[in-house]
């Protein structure tokens, strides 16, 4: 079988050669590197855009390389930060307490996942369908949590807060060490890392082939002897896993957690980034992640109220003229001057007439 | 007597609201045999390959594969069974380069694959010219070389049975006859080959047996000359029945 490194320079995904992985161990070494040039605070912005990579990814794996759309990730976002809040809360002091709800909010996450797209894709719900299904469980979700204000929505001594939301989550630790400040960036960057290298890993393997072949053709896929009902249901809860991380991280980073986390507007924004990115290659999608995120703070920190408006303007310029992503289409144009970037998927589709 | 059968089919019955596309079929299908269904346009060919393979539900009727009844079998538990099909409008993955097509039946399949599977494959990549390493997008390759990368794939699942929809539509002459001589080659060596045909002259060249099958009815069976050589059938390719 197929060794890690050859995985990782597979042709699922943009980048390869000589050139590519230095200007990736550049990046990265920027990034370990971010306490010599930026304050703590700066560098707990800089957190917030890692964090909701994980998330991102999961989008990409399920959308972008399974041809399943879902409108709804940010559910398992908001379940695991609300089942860490719980549990994390009611171990408030235990030194491995946040060690126990990290756990149980990954595992309420894929519980849910798993229940849900079991109905889904068992029942063979048509794929246009799913994205509907997905957002209406994470408006009910919404819709629950908001009428939650009252003292009997209380789980032990955790208040869940209704619209006022879930405050003074505890920050995570392991053992006596609290992540915060730039041991809390390490973190965030560990684990957008490791999700980027383990997803550019699987769609490189067989199991990732059997995945782009769903998308292609379903019936062909399964005429090939694949139960793709099985194939999509496991791609689904590993990408509400991916999301799942992106909660915890993003409610150990702020120690609180509302209901709009999973309202609308947020269901929306994962959409949008790997949209934007390019939903085909999830180096497109973690650079669109990031690159929104950080807009996206940069707009509403220097009180711009239309940081969202523009993020929207953006999404439909970029779906009107680089329907692949700006982050594919630019690499395109860059692979065919030079090879870093050069895949065989991008030679195809610029030669294929259809 | 089904001992000798890999396929058994009775009474195959399928209607699409009102229209009856498949009306009470029987067809037996002997191992080791290359069998052809020939028919007009609509005749019911393509759905009955359908039904065959489970894409379809069944309105009614019975399949034994290999003496086992698959009637309510899900399309993928088939294949593995040794089932397999190559759709009339060519379905290889277009998106995906000729290494990855390959690769995917290969990664799946059967835990056991028939005797030979292996042989089969390796000579269908030989005489069809393809490379199993090739990195070249399967929507970039000649429409002849995507029909034989489908046969192909399939034969990487190591079938015990291989169904065949208009495996030579759009082929060149001599593309045509290379396939027919991988197909009795196939077939010599203990395939059992079950062929929608619509050209007449690859259907003489490769099939002892031919069913004719007619507005979703069996409508004749034979050798390819006595099936021919009757003149209702003749008027029904002609459009006159």
């Amino acid at each position: 079988m197929a060794n890690p490194f050859s995985l990782l320079s597979g042709p699922e995904d943009l980048g390869r050669g000589p050139l590519f992985w230095a200007a990736a161990a550049i990046t990265v070494g920027l990034f370990l590197a971010v306490p010599l040039y930026l304050s703590e605070f700066a560098a707990y912005n800089v957190s917030y855009y890692l964090l909701n990579i994980p998330m991102a990814l999961g989008l990409c794996l399920l959308w972008g390389y399974c041809g399943v759309l879902s409108f709804g990730q940010v559910a398992y976002f908001g379940i695991a930060g609300y089942a860490y809040g719980v549990i994390a809360g009611n171990l408030a002091g235990q030194p491995w307490g946040p060690t126990v709800g990290s756990i149980g909010g990954l595992a309420a996450a894929a519980i849910v996942a798993a229940a849900f797209g079991y109905f889904v894709f068992f029942a063979r719900v048509q794929m246009w369908i799913l994205p509907i299904l997905t957002l209406v469980l994470t408006l009910l979700l919404e819709t629950f949590l908001g009428q939650t204000a009252g003292y009997q929505w209380k789980v032990g001594v955790v208040q869940l807060g209704g619209y006022n939301g879930m405050t003074g989550i505890p920050a995570f630790q392991i053992g006596d060490f609290v992540f915060s400040g730039y041991s809390f960036f390490y973190l965030a960057l560990g684990v957008a890392f490791f999700s980027y290298i383990a997803c550019r890993m699987l769609v490189n393997s067989k199991h990732g082939n059997v995945m782009l072949a769903i998308r292609e053709d379903a019936v062909r896929t399964e005429m090939l002897g694949y139960d793709i009902r099985v194939r999509q249901w496991v791609v689904f809860v590993l990408a509400a896993l991916l999301s799942a991380l992106s909660g915890l991280l993003y409610v150990q980073w702020g120690n609180y957690i509302t209901p709009s986390q999973v309202g609308l507007l947020s269901a929306a924004l994962p959409v949008i980034w790997v949209a934007v990115g390019g939903r085909e290659k999830l180096l497109a999608v973690v650079i669109g992640a990031y690159a929104l995120n950080w807009l996206n703070y940069q707009l509403s920190s220097s009180g711009n109220q239309y940081a969202l408006v523009i993020i929207g303007a953006l999404l439909v310029i970029v779906m009107l003229f680089f329907p692949r992503g700006l982050v594919v289409t630019l690499a395109e144009l860059a692979g065919r001057r030079s090879a870093p970037f050069q895949t065989p998927a991008a030679h195809a589709h610029r030669r294929s007439p259809t | 007597m089904t001992e000798a059968f890999i396929l058994s089919i009775e009474r195959l019955r399928k209607h699409f609201g009102g229209v009856v596309a498949t009306d009470d079929v029987t067809l037996d299908v002997t191992a080791g045999d290359l069998q052809c269904i020939i028919g007009p346009n609509g005749a019911g060919k393509s759905t009955f390959f359908a039904l065959l393979c489970g894409i379809h539900r069944l309105d009614g009727g019975r399949i034994v594969f290999k003496g086992k009844d698959i009637t309510r079998m899900m399309p993928s538990h088939r294949v593995r069974e040794g089932l397999g099909l190559t759709f009339q409008t060519n379905r290889v993955f277009g998106n995906l380069s000729v290494r990855q097509n390959l690769a995917i039946p290969l990664a799946s399949i059967r835990s056991e694959r028939g005797a030979g599977a292996e042989e089969r494959y390796r000579m269908a990549l030989q005489r069809f010219d393809l490379d199993r390493d090739d990195e070249t997008q399967a929507a970039n390759i000649p429409h002849h070389k995507r029909q034989w990368l489908e046969i192909a794939m399939v034969l990487a699942g190591g079938p015990d049975l291989l169904l065949l929809d208009e495996p030579t539509a759009g082929m060149a002459p001599e593309e045509t006859e290379n396939t027919a001589n991988v197909l009795h080659e196939l077939n010599r060596t203990g395939l059992t080959i079950l062929v929608v045909e619509h050209d007449m002259a690859f259907v003489r060249g490769i099939a002892r047996r031919v069913t004719v099958l007619h507005q979703g009815r069996v409508f004749a069976e034979g050798t390819i000359d006595e099936v021919t050589a009757r003149p209702d059938v003749r008027d029904i390719y002609l459009g006159r029945q």
